[in-house]
């Protein structure tokens, strides 16, 4: 066995992959319109909700205080909008599935909240401070997280294409094939950001539902998208890169659709795993983490679409455009 | 790149093993024959292994508590300004471990220009937090002098005048009772020599002015006060009333004694301020920290309650749990033997990840749990690119054994490609992305890096052991259409 792993034994034992490939065909790059129109319905409402509308900014982004307030003696919504109207500090208030009040006000001053918080409990009742949090953002630290998570996104791409232009280079076309690929797949991961975006975007403004709230969690969840988008583009490309090698005789075309057959099972499954645990994280994972797992949830189904629909026939596209010596 | 399966790999897998199970167990054994709680720290000789901690240190969004960014401003002028950050950072420490808190951090941040301190208090509320960090400390005595122009405030035609006295020249503060009736909390201080000096100028002159002109005359006074500035003096006719009232009600007053009974030559004596035992505390513990060199501002503060932080461990553990056996349920369903022995290189992963979470120590926040139960994914993904290579090599007409070795070199790449994607995007994130992600991104970096050793060398070398038994070999138990041995 261990001989059989020596390097160099690989192009006497590839198998011939047109045997190798399943029997059912589908010619996904002969339809790649249908699916380019596919994403842009969906990802169009999205763009001009984020323009029209902007975001539902959380706590970290808008800067300003939160608090989550258990009441001791459950309290209605009405009691409580009734003491926080008194306070005249903008407040907004939300009730959780538990019970647990989310107040929103503008003031930063820590005395002024202790005041606010003490108001309260004289007006409503005792709170629970076990089951209570307070987040206080300064306008500052808003910015800069901002700032950085632009930053953070942009140099992850940038690094990510030249990794793949790096990786895929040897193929046909060198250097140039290789930006090829890393610019399909770049384009195939600004499709599910934008997706994702645009979808949380009008969950946010349009249904006005706390779970689209745009915060550092979901930043987290449209970073990991990235890196899933990307994974899953990879192991379609890889594919591509070897039947290039192994199957001369086949169109450009042809080799990608072979591919994207041969990938096709451990796309799916490897996106049902990944479904499986956030949809436990979803179902089960508490308050906090419900909107990061929708946000990743809708990424990863996106990820695995574009890496399948979107990424390969772009790359067809462009080696159309911008053809390479065979 | 060829994962040959070597005794040496295998005595690797095997030592990798064992040291997870080692911390596990040892951290363990130690908790349960010493009837501690099966997580956190405990007290006393925590579970540890050379000064390695054997426990899982959580962060604040999971065991409650607050966190508080802070922006130094007003630097003193000519002076470093890294050395006047750790100073603050010292004077901080200090106050924290006299409230006896917990693990407490306080870190330096701000780059370069310095100007950014984070303190982390498990188990404090925001107020108490504040209001131990929200003064700067030093201790002000000023006498008072005459001034025609001031026509308001507590003494009209008088305005305090800062003395050279600091709390730099108390040797020690501490609270207790009043040792001359025996009831209220007052702060016992001792100052050095250079301020016992002063202290008996100071008192001298106010003691003489209390013979002549009586207690109720201004000069009378020796004042106390809590950072009051020169600024302050500036306005007094403005702000004189307010600054002279105690801290609960705004101001900075401590206490304005009169000294008719003589002057205090040692420089030692006590402060009434009217004090609860807390206050009477919370002054020693300012005076003793030493005063804070900088001004400063307070840009977020985030507080979570215990109970709060101990559901959320207690959800997502239960989803991370419930998360792992349906992945384990459909991979034992649909690739049958190399299935299950993927479930078990799944566990064994997620005992090297926790161990190593264990030993770094990474501070495990709500996004990094989450972190991690994705890494669980991604180490699933290298499983199937493998069996589903394995299939595809089996239905090209190969041996069992020769499959096994083509499918883990061929999926190689595609593993190696996307997995080295994931590590960039995780590395840029532990160095440019906001403080919460962070957290996030050291568990997912973690997991992936182990996760390519247990998918491809542990699940590889299990599949090979496994193999070389005839029963294995069958079509059946690998889920393939036909076996051939």
């Amino acid at each position: 066995m261990a001989e059989l792993s020596r390097p160099g034994v690989a192009a006497e034992e590839a198998a011939p992959p047109a045997v190798a490939a399943p029997t059912r065909r589908l010619d996904i790059i002969g339809r790649r319109n249908v699916f380019f129109l596919i994403s842009l319905v969906i990802i169009i409402p999205g763009i001009v909700s984020m323009v029209a509308n902007g975001f539902r900014l959380g706590i970290d982004f808008a800067g300003g205080n939160e608090f989550f307030l258990a009441f001791q003696n459950r309290p209605t919504q009405q009691q409580v909008e009734a003491a926080v109207a008194q306070e005249g500090v903008n407040g907004l208030v939300q009730q959780t599935g538990n019970g647990t009040f989310i107040i929103r006000t503008s003031q930063t001053d820590t005395a002024a909240r202790e005041r606010f918080k003490s108001d309260l409990e004289k007006k409503v009742g005792p709170i629970d401070t076990d089951n209570s949090r307070d987040d206080q953002v300064g306008a500052t630290i808003a910015g800069e997280t901002v700032r950085s998570a632009a930053l953070a996104i942009v140099v992850a791409s940038t690094l990510i294409l030249l990794y793949l232009a790096f990786r895929f280079r040897k193929v046909q076309g060198g250097w140039r094939s290789g930006f090829q690929f890393g610019g399909s797949a770049l384009l195939a991961l600004l499709h599910d950001v934008f997706l994702l975006c645009g979808i949380f975007s009008i969950l946010g403004t349009v249904f006005k539902l706390r779970i689209g709230e745009i915060d550092s969690l979901f930043l987290t969840a449209v970073l990991t998208v990235v890196g899933f988008s990307v994974h899953d583009t990879i192991v379609v490309f890889d594919r591509i890169r070897e039947n290039m090698i192994v199957s001369s005789r086949l169109t450009f075309e042809q080799v990608v659709n072979l591919s994207i057959m041969q990938t096709a099972a451990r796309s799916i499954i490897t996106s049902f795993t990944v479904v499986l645990v956030l949809l436990s994280l979803l179902l089960f994972g508490g308050d906090t983490l419900k909107g990061f797992a929708l946000a990743l949830l809708i990424g990863i189904v996106s990820g695995a679409y574009s890496s399948i629909f979107n990424a390969t026939p772009l790359l067809v596209v462009w080696r159309r455009l911008q053809p390479v010596r065979r | 790149m060829q994962f040959v399966t070597s005794g040496l790999v295998r005595a690797i897998v095997v030592v990798l093993l064992a040291f997870s199970l080692f911390v596990d167990g040892a951290g363990y054994v130690y908790r349960v024959v010493n009837h501690y709680p099966l997580t956190g720290p405990v007290p006393g000789l925590p579970p540890s292994f050379g000064g390695w901690p054997l426990y899982m240190h959580y962060g604040l969004d999971l065991k409650g508590g607050t966190d508080i960014q802070l922006q130094l401003t007003d630097f003193p002028p000519g002076q470093d300004r890294q050395s006047v950050q750790q100073r603050f950072i010292e004077v901080v420490q200090k106050r924290v471990n006299a409230l006896g808190v917990s693990e407490p951090t306080v870190q330096p941040g701000g780059g370069g220009n310095h100007d950014r301190v984070e303190v982390q208090l498990p188990g404090v509320g925001t107020a108490q937090a504040v209001k131990l960090l929200g003064e700067k400390g030093k201790l002000v005595i000023t006498r008072w002098v005459p001034d025609s122009s001031i026509t308001a405030g507590p003494y009209p035609g008088f305005k305090p005048e800062i003395t050279k006295m600091t709390s730099d020249m108390l040797t020690s503060a501490s609270a207790g009772l009043n040792p001359q009736t025996g009831a209220g909390w007052v702060v016992n201080f001792q100052f050095n020599s250079e301020g016992a000096g002063i202290f008996n100028q100071l008192t001298t002159d106010a003691y003489n002015v209390c013979q002549s002109q009586g207690t109720s005359a201004a000069q009378c006074h020796v004042t106390n006060w809590l950072d009051l500035s020169p600024d302050d003096i500036a306005q007094w006719n403005t702000k004189g009333l307010d600054l002279y009232k105690s801290r609960d009600q705004g101001g900075k007053l401590i206490s304005d004694p009169s000294i008719p009974n003589g002057a205090i030559p040692n420089g030692q004596g006590y402060i009434e301020g009217n004090f609860s035992q807390d206050s009477a505390k919370n002054l020693a513990i300012l005076f003793n920290s030493g005063s804070i060199p900088v001004n400063f501002t307070l840009l977020s503060s985030y507080e979570v309650g215990a109970s709060l932080g101990a559901q959320s461990i207690k959800l997502s553990v239960a989803a991370a749990l419930l998360g792992l056996f349906v992945v384990i349920v459909f991979m034992v369903a649909f690739y049958r033997l190399p299935g299950l022995l993927a479930s078990l290189a799944l566990l064994s992963y997620a005992g090297v990840v926790l161990a190593v979470f264990k030993m770094v120590p990474v501070t495990l926040t709500l996004a990094g749990l989450a972190g991690f139960i994705l890494s669980v994914g991604m180490a699933v993904d290298a499983n199937v690119l493998i069996f589903e290579r394995f299939k595809e090599e089996m239905r090209a007409g190969r041996t069992i054994s020769a499959a096994v070795d083509a499918a883990v070199r061929r999926a190689w790449p595609a593993i190696r490609d996307s997995n080295t994607s994931t590590l960039i995007t995780s590395l840029v994130l532990i160095f440019a992305a906001p403080i919460q992600v962070k957290g996030f991104a050291v568990t997912l970096a973690i997991g992936v890096i182990i996760s390519l050793v247990t998918a491809i060398i542990i699940t590889h070398n299990m599949l090979a052991i496994v193999l070389n038994f005839g029963w294995a070999r069958t079509g059946g138990l690998l889920g393939v259409a036909r076996g051939r041995a």
